[in-house]
């Protein structure tokens, strides 16, 4: 075992990680302004991937198919929040939970039935041949994921800090109520949350697909290990998902290593259980202190 | 009035059994959806190929009229659980002539004992996995109406450490998917290259899952343990994610392994990093002789394809139909029990798209598994990827398949 490898396989693993960073950054954007979720998240990872592959299989280039993804995971994202999320928070139930898995679950079977059940290749300009950096090889494909997740969640963060609309993403987290009388528009909040998570969804279909292939379970075994990523960080810890994500990507990749390639899913596992239960808000979660 | 209704019944009951006997009923079943599906629906797509032009000639002729194929299908989504399911249904239903199929050996391990028990005539392709036919002489079947129409991985292997050695290669890393047909080919490799001379030095044994994308960890230990060549057996998207892997960590060691390396979701997935992977064929679509051209071009147009998506399932899917309808000719019924005892001693020659068969199989003997198997080393070509194309790998087999073509 040389530094070199250690590096090679902690490198190839952490930029699988910057995906499990970007689905679960998907998580805290809605979490924050309204204390929900996503369950179904996955699924809106792998529609997008399948929109997008058809549009370019339309014949549109890249660039252009690109923002024509997005637009499509960020609708999809407004889709779930009108279709399940509002329903229960207007009757302040956590039916929020069954409905998006109910919701994901149709996104699943509506895929099978209309792109089929196969793996397919996404076809990408960027290329794939490997570059040597430091002795570790790795592709400008990898290179431009690790680039594409960190500048969108960048620009989100910007956007939310930066700008009116942002603050009141803030506004709405710290007191839904609070912010209303401010007149901010819960309501309102939520929805764009809900896009800007489809659209970081999106985003991560679209960066991964060319190294994974488009296939309906391909949601299904990013979100387990986003979940992960997003309680072991903390689900209100914006920039924690990215150091958790690349820890879990080059764990695994180091696990299954050197204990057997069985054991790859091990790590994201033990991590989740761990963090639920030293700390469950989180590694980088700050905790809430309730007044009654 | 009762016995009116009673003796009405019954004639009704009678004339349902004659009509069955109007049509050759077949069963065709495999992977018709997920990662195993390009050799699923090939073999079906080339089977049906063959049961339209029989049909369209009239059909086959049984004593002294000709009887058409009416084929039933079954998606086993090549789960071991969904194939046991069908293989149950198929055995229960009385007048069916026989089965056709099974990609995956799991599915096979799990399914075909149903249809032993009910004798009911199955010709298995393109399943390679060794077990698939073992099995029966393991378990001391002294009539057998399974019979394959593949070349048995044992063959197969065989072809890939002659190959190996051939290219004087020393040391060798074995990488396999978890199924039963990886554990298997593993196996099978192990046992081969003891049997070849123990010329080959195994420096890794690594695995992956179905499902698996990053496959680095087993290739950095297949790099880093001196690895020559990797002797793989998996199906192809993650035989793609491998090629893709070694590519990325700039390895130029060939690739080397079953035949599965020829399915279009591998040549897809895997693109330029394919190119130069080995593997043992049947049948290489290439229009090198009269009937291959025919069948590719029949192929193409009856589909409407560029490519066929697994050209070896597709031909072995094409003559395995050819060989039944030979044997119910034989038989001169639509008996599954008699089209076996015909498929055990086939008179004629049947004139396939990949040879012409003469006799392929035997009567079972339970010692010798052999004896239900068509291909023989004669039969079996090693393929290699150029382009996103299967070719031949060694022009000496593309000649001489063009002369006893012709």
């Amino acid at each position: 075992m040389t530094p070199v490898m250690f590096a090679q396989l902690a490198v190839s693993g952490a930029l699988m990680g910057f995906v499990y960073a970007l689905v679960a950054y998907g998580f805290q954007l809605t979490y924050a302004t309204s204390r929900t979720i996503n369950f179904g998240q996955g699924e809106l990872v792998m529609v997008s991937a399948f929109c997008s592959l058809s549009l370019t299989n339309a014949g549109l280039p890249y660039w252009l198919m690109v923002p024509g993804g997005l637009l499509i995971g960020a609708l999809l994202g407004l889709f779930v929040e009108r279709a399940g999320v509002r329903l229960a928070l207007e009757q302040k139930s956590e039916g929020w939970i069954l409905l998006s898995i109910i919701i994901g679950l149709f996104f699943f079977s509506a895929s099978e039935n209309i792109w089929g059940r196969d793996d397919r290749p996404f076809p990408t300009p960027i290329p794939s041949a490997a570059v040597q950096v430091l002795g570790v090889s790795v592709t400008p494909y990898e290179i431009s994921v690790a680039i594409g997740v960190l500048a969108i969640m960048g620009l989100i963060e910007l956007f939310r800090r930066g700008t009116l609309l942002g603050k009141a993403f803030e506004a709405v987290s710290v007191d839904r109520d609070a912010a209303e009388l401010m007149g901010i528009s819960a309501t309102r909040t939520v929805m764009l949350s809900y896009g800007l998570s489809g659209l970081s969804a999106a985003v991560a279909g679209i960066l991964v697909s060319p190294i994974t292939t488009v296939g309906p379970t391909m949601g299904s075994a990013l979100v387990l290990k986003a979940f992960a990523v997003a309680v072991v960080a903390g689900l209100d810890s914006g920039f924690g998902v990215v150091v958790v994500g690349l820890l879990l990507g080059a764990l695994e990749s180091l696990t299954s290593f050197f204990i057997g390639s069985g054991w790859r899913e091990a790590p994201g596992l033990v991590l989740l259980i761990l963090a639920l239960a030293v700390r469950p808000t989180g590694i980088f979660g700050k905790s809430v202190i309730r007044k009654v | 009035m009762k016995k009116a209704i009673l003796i009405s019944l019954m004639s009704i009951l009678i004339a349902a059994g004659v009509a069955a006997a109007d049509s050759i009923k077949i069963a065709i079943t495999g992977p018709f959806s997920g990662g195993s599906a390009p050799m699923g629906v090939s073999m079906r797509d080339g089977a049906k190929l063959a049961i339209a032009e029989i049909n369209g000639a009239g059909g086959v002729q049984v004593g002294d009229r000709k009887i058409k194929f009416e084929i039933i299908e079954r998606d086993d989504e090549a789960k071991n659980e969904r194939g046991a399911l069908i293989a149950q249904e198929l055995a229960s239903m009385s007048d069916l002539s026989g089965v056709i199929g099974t990609v995956n050996t799991g599915v096979a391990l799990a399914g075909d004992r149903y249809l032993q028990e009910k004798g009911v005539t199955k010709i298995i392709t393109p399943a390679a996995g060794s077990a698939t036919m073992t099995q029966w002489v393991t378990a001391g079947v002294t009539d057998l109406s399974m019979f394959r129409f593949a070349a048995p991985d044992g063959i197969q292997s065989a072809m890939v450490v002659e190959e190996a050695i051939n290219r004087n290669l020393t040391k060798v890393a074995i990488i396999h998917d978890s199924t039963n047909y990886g554990v298997s080919g593993r196996d099978d490799l192990l046992n081969q290259i003891k049997a070849q001379g123990s010329k080959l030095q195994v420096v890794a044994v690594e695995k992956f899952n179905i499902g698996d994308k990053d496959m680095t960890a087993q290739l950095v230990r297949a790099k880093s343990a001196g690895a020559q060549a990797i002797l793989i057996w998996g199906i192809g998207p993650e035989l793609a994610a491998v090629a893709n892997g070694m590519a990325k960590l700039g390895m130029k060691e060939p690739l080397i392994g079953g035949w599965t390396l020829s399915m279009s979701n591998f040549l897809d997935n895997a693109g330029a990093s394919g190119d130069g992977t080995l593997m043992p064929q049947t049948f290489i679509e290439e229009p090198i002789t009269p009937r291959a051209r025919k069948f590719i071009e029949a192929y193409h147009a009856a589909y409407n394809v560029p490519r066929i998506p697994s050209p070896v399932s597709a031909a072995q899917g094409y003559d395995a139909v050819l060989l039944f309808a030979a044997a119910v000719k034989q038989a001169g019924s639509t008996d599954t029990r008699k089209i076996k005892e015909a498929l055990e001693d086939l008179k004629d020659p049947v004139h396939g798209v990949i040879a012409t068969w003469q006799k392929p199989f035997n009567k079972w003997d339970p010692a010798n598994e052999l004896t239900h198997e068509a291909f023989h080393r004669a039969q079996v070509v090693m393929g290699m990827v150029k382009g996103g194309r299967v070719v031949f790998g060694n022009d000496a087999d593309r000649q001489r398949l063009m002369k006893e073509g012709q």
